[in-house]
C-alpha cells in the first residue's frame, strides 16, 4: 500500500511538475537535464543517485527560489542505462538543456564527439573516459572531482600503505563489468602492474552473469588473489558481494570503486559483509546543514522520491547525488557571475564548469563541509583530482576508513595526455582549445 | 604445440590435479543448469499448448518475486505471502487470457509473440510503479529456506554447497516431477498436450482453449515464482533478474521448444558445460566471460545437425 501511495504521489508530482514547469518557463529559468536510469538492471544504483540530484535542486528552488533568482528546471530522460536510449535522450534534450549528464561511460563515449558540434557541456562526475581530464582536448567534457584512473591509483595506494613497490609479487584480481565502464581503468592497472611488479588479473562479468557470478568466484578461489578490486554497477555489486560472502573471501581484501558502495547492496549481506571497502569522493553526513535543508524543504514536505523505510536519506549514493548537483549548480553560479547574466546558455555553463573553485570556505558556506574534498577545475584540467576516502562497511552502514587519499598524478597525467592525443587522432579533425595556455 | 597442449591436455590435467575443485565446478554448473531449466520450462509449457513464444517469461519471474517480497514488506507473513502471490499470478494469467490472447485467437504466431512483448513492457512499467526499481532482499529465512552451507573435504580438498542451492535444486526436481505427473496423468494435463498436438482436433472434442490458456499461464506463473525465489536468494530481487531469461533461449534451442524433458536436460547440459568450458578453457585461454556466448554456440552447433533441437518434434508439412 505504501508503494501505491508513493506511486500516486509520484504521478501527481509529475503531473503538477508538468503544469508548474510550463508556468515556470514564463519566468527566468534554466533547464538542467539528466539522462537518468531508474529502470532496468541498473536501477538499484541509479535511483538513489537520481533522487539525491533531484532533491538538491528542489531544495534550492524551494529555499532560495532557484539560483540568483533563476528557477532550475530539473528534467530526467530515462535511459535504463542503455547506450542507444542514452543517445536518443541526448538528442531529445540538447535543445532545451544547457548540460547533458549521460550517466554511463558508454553513453559518454557516444556523445563525446557530438558535444563539440552541439556545443553543450557533458558533466560526468566520477565516471566517463578518464582522459577527459585533458580540458584542452575535451573542451566540452567534465568529470570532476576524480576520474576512474584516480580511483584505481588511490585504491592501489591504500592497499599498499602508500608504497606501491610493496605490492611486488602480489596478485590483484580485477572483477569488472564487461562494459566500457568496467574496462576503463585497465590501462592504468596494467601500467602499474608492469612498473611495480604485481600480477594483474582481469575477470570480466557479462550482463547476463551479474546475478550468477559463480564462475568468476571459482576463478578467484583457484587463483587465490591477495586482493579483489571491483568495478561493479547495478546488480553486479550485490551479486559479487554475496558470492564473496559465500566463498569466504576475506572482506577486508575486497575493495570497490565508488559506484560499488551502495548501502542497499551491502544490506543484503549485513554483518557478513563487514570489512568490505570502497573508495569514495563523497562522505555521507545526514546532519550537515545542506542535508537538513533537504530534509526540511523536500523530504518532510513529501516531495522526495526516496525510500524512507530503507533509510535511503543516509545512504552514500543519495548524498553523492546531492554533491553531483552541487557541482552543476556551482558551475551555473560561476557562469552567472562571470557573464553578469541570470539566464545562462550552454557555452557559458562550459566556462563555469571550467572554473569551479570548490574550496573549504565554499563547502562551509554550502553546508557541506567534509562531504566532498575541495577541488578546482581549469581549462586544462576538467577533473580537479580532489582525492578520495576509503569507506568501510561496518555491518549496517559505511564509515570513513582512511584519511584523504591522493592519486599518482604523474602516471595519470602522462596516460591521460597519451589517451587524449590518441582519441583526437582517431577522431580527426578534432578541435582543441588553443586559447588555453595552462 | 603449446596451444594444442593448453586445449587438449592441460584442462584435463587440471581436473585430475584438483578433483575437489572439479566437483565444485560441477555442483555450481548443476545449480545454474537447474535454474536455467526452470526458466525454460515456463517457455515450453506455453509454447506447447498455444504455439506462443512467451517473451514475458523473464519479467514474470521478476514480477512474481517482487510480489512475494512486496507483500511481506507490507506485513503479510511469508508463508501466507506465497499463496497470495500465487493468487496474483492466477489473476495475471486470467487477465492475459481475457485481455490479450482471446482477442487474438487465430492470428498469426508472430502477432501473439508481439503481444507477449507488450505484456513484458506492461509488467516492467507496472512493476516499477508498484514496487520501485531498488534491489530487495529475498525473504529466504522467512520462507524457512536454510541459508547455511555444507562443507566437504573430498580428496583432501574442499567443496562448499549452500543449503539454499540444495533446496533450489530439490524444489526444482519436485516441481518438474509434479509437472510431469500432471501433464501425463491428469485430465487437464492431457488436454494441454492434446492442444499442443493438434488445436483443431482438441477443440473438436470439447477442450476449452481459454481454460487451458489460463491454466498454462498460471503454471508458468508458478514456475516463475519458484525461479524468482531461487535466483532472488542468490543476489536479491530486482529488475536485473529479467536478463536471466536470456539464458533460457539457448536451452530452448538445444532442448527444443516443445519438450519438457528437453528443457530439463538442455538446461542441465548448458549449465554444466558452460561452467566447465569457462573454468578450464575460457578463463585461461580466452580471458573469461565465455558464459555469455558459449551456450549459443553449443545450441547453434546442435541446430546444424538437428534443426528441431535435441528433443523437439520434427515437423513435416505437406504442401
Amino acid at each position: 500500500m505504501r508503494k501505491l501511495i508513493r506511486a500516486a504521489i509520484l504521478s501527481s508530482a509529475v503531473a503538477v511538475a508538468g503544469i508548474a514547469s510550463s508556468a515556470a518557463l514564463a519566468e527566468d529559468s534554466i533547464t538542467l537535464s539528466n539522462l537518468s536510469y531508474r529502470t532496468g538492471p541498473f536501477a538499484a544504483t541509479g535511483i538513489p543517485l537520481m533522487n539525491g540530484q533531484r532533491d538538491y535542486i528542489m531544495m534550492l528552488n524551494d529555499r532560495d527560489g532557484g539560483v540568483n533568482g533563476v528557477k532550475l528546471n530539473y528534467e530526467e530522460c530515462e535511459t535504463g542505462y542503455s547506450t542507444e536510449k542514452g543517445v536518443e535522450c541526448y538528442e531529445a534534450t540538447k535543445g532545451e538543456s544547457i548540460v547533458t549528464q549521460p550517466w554511463s561511460t558508454g553513453i559518454t563515449l557516444q556523445v563525446l564527439p557530438k558535444s563539440n558540434v552541439d556545443k553543450i557541456p557533458i558533466l560526468a562526475p566520477g565516471y566517463g573516459f578518464s582522459a577527459m581530464q585533458d580540458g584542452k582536448t575535451f573542451q566540452w567534457a567534465f568529470n570532476p572531482p576524480a576520474s576512474y584512473w584516480d580511483g584505481a591509483s588511490m585504491i592501489l595506494s591504500n592497499i599498499s600503505d602508500g608504497n606501491l613497490d610493496g605490492l611486488k609479487g602480489k596478485k590483484i584480481a580485477f572483477l569488472h563489468l564487461d562494459h566500457p565502464y568496467g574496462k576503463e581503468p585497465i590501462p592504468l592497472f596494467e601500467q602499474m602492474a608492469a612498473k611495480h611488479g604485481f600480477t594483474f588479473l582481469p575477470i570480466p562479468v557479462g550482463l547476463t552473469e551479474m546475478q550468477n557470478q559463480s564462475a568468476q568466484w571459482l576463478q578467484i578461489r583457484r587463483e587465490r588473489p591477495d586482493y579483489v578490486i571491483m568495478w561493479g554497477w547495478g546488480a553486479m555489486n550485490a551479486g559479487a558481494i554475496t558470492e564473496a560472502v559465500k566463498t569466504n573471501y576475506p572482506m577486508d581484501q575486497f575493495i570497490g570503486i565508488w559506484w560499488s558502495s551502495l548501502d542497499g547492496d551491502l544490506k543484503l549481506v549485513g554483518d557478513k559483509g563487514k570489512g568490505y571497502r570502497a573508495i569514495s569522493w563523497s562522505l555521507p553526513n545526514s546532519e550537515a546543514p545542506v542535508m537538513q535543508d533537504i530534509k526540511k524543504h523536500v523530504v518532510d514536505a513529501g516531495k522526495s522520491l526516496i525510500n524512507q523505510g530503507e533509510g535511503e536519506f543516509d545512504w552514500v549514493f543519495y548524498q553523492r547525488g546531492v554533491m553531483i548537483s552541487m557541482m552543476l549548480v556551482e558551475g551555473v553560479k560561476a557562469a552567472q557571475e562571470h557573464f553578469d547574466a541570470k539566464v545562462i546558455n550552454a557555452e557559458q555553463l562550459r566556462w563555469g564548469l571550467e572554473n569551479l573553485n570548490i574550496d573549504e570556505a565554499k563547502l562551509e558556506a554550502l553546508g557541506m563541509s567534509g562531504m566532498i574534498p575541495p577541488f578546482s577545475t581549469s581549462c586544462s584540467d576538467h577533473t580537479g583530482h580532489s582525492g578520495a576516502w576509503m569507506l568501510q562497511w561496518n555491518g549496517s552502514k559505511f564509515e570513513q576508513a582512511s584519511d584523504l587519499l591522493t592519486a599518482d598524478r604523474e602516471a595519470i597525467d602522462a596516460l591521460a595526455k597519451d589517451g587524449a592525443a590518441k582519441y583526437a587522432e582517431a577522431n580527426a579533425p578534432w578541435p582543441v582549445n588553443e586559447e588555453c595556455k595552462m | 604445440m603449446e596451444l594444442l597442449n593448453s586445449i587438449l591436455v592441460k584442462p584435463f590435467a587440471d581436473m585430475i590435479a584438483a578433483p575437489d575443485f572439479l566437483l565444485q565446478v560441477l555442483w555450481e554448473g548443476t545449480v545454474s543448469g537447474v535454474l536455467y531449466a526452470l526458466i525454460a520450462l515456463g517457455f515450453v509449457l506455453i509454447f506447447k499448448s498455444s504455439r506462443i513464444f512467451n517473451f514475458a517469461q523473464g519479467i514474470m519471474v521478476v514480477f512474481a518475486a517482487l510480489t512475494l517480497v512486496g507483500l511481506h514488506q507490507n506485513g503479510v507473513p511469508a508463508l501466507l505471502a506465497v499463496p497470495l502471490t500465487l493468487v496474483v499470478m492466477y489473476v495475471l494469467a486470467y487477465g492475459i487470457e481475457r485481455v490479450v490472447l482471446r482477442p487474438l485467437v487465430n492470428q498469426p504466431d508472430i502477432i501473439l509473440f508481439m503481444a507477449t512483448i507488450g505484456i513484458t513492457l506492461f509488467l516492467i512499467g507496472f512493476g516499477e510503479l508498484i514496487f520501485g526499481g531498488e534491489n530487495k532482499r529475498m525473504i529466504t529465512e522467512e520462507l524457512m529456506i536454510p541459508t547455511g552451507s555444507f562443507e566437504f573435504e573430498p580428496f583432501g580438498g574442499f567443496v562448499l554447497m549452500e543449503q539454499k542451492d540444495i533446496v533450489a535444486v530439490g524444489g526444482a526436481i519436485l516441481l518438474v516431477v509434479a509437472l510431469l505427473i500432471f501433464l501425463n496423468k491428469s485430465k487437464m494435463g492431457r488436454a494441454i498436450r492434446a492442444l499442443g498436438d493438434d488445436h483443431q482436433a482438441a477443440l473438436s472434442v470439447g477442450i476449452s482453449l481459454s481454460t487451458i490458456w489460463v491454466l498454462v499461464w498460471f503454471i508458468a506463473g508458478v514456475i516463475a515464482l519458484v525461479t524468482g525465489i531461487a535466483w532472488g536468494a542468490r543476489a536479491g530481487v530486482s529488475f536485473a533478474l529479467e536478463v536471466i531469461a536470456y539464458k533460457a533461449l539457448p536451452v530452448l534451442m538445444l532442448g527444443g521448444l516443445e519438450s519438457v524433458s528437453g528443457a530439463i536436460i538442455g538446461g542441465l547440459a548448458i549449465g554444466i558445460l558452460e561452467k566447465l568450458f569457462e573454468i578450464y578453457w575460457g578463463q585461461p585461454l580466452l580471458g573469461g566471460n565465455t558464459e555469455t556466448w558459449f551456450a549459443y554456440v553449443l545450441a547453434l552447433t546442435v541446430l546444424l545437425f538437428r534443426p528441431q533441437g535435441l528433443f523437439g518434434e520434427k515437423i513435416i508439412e505437406r504442401v
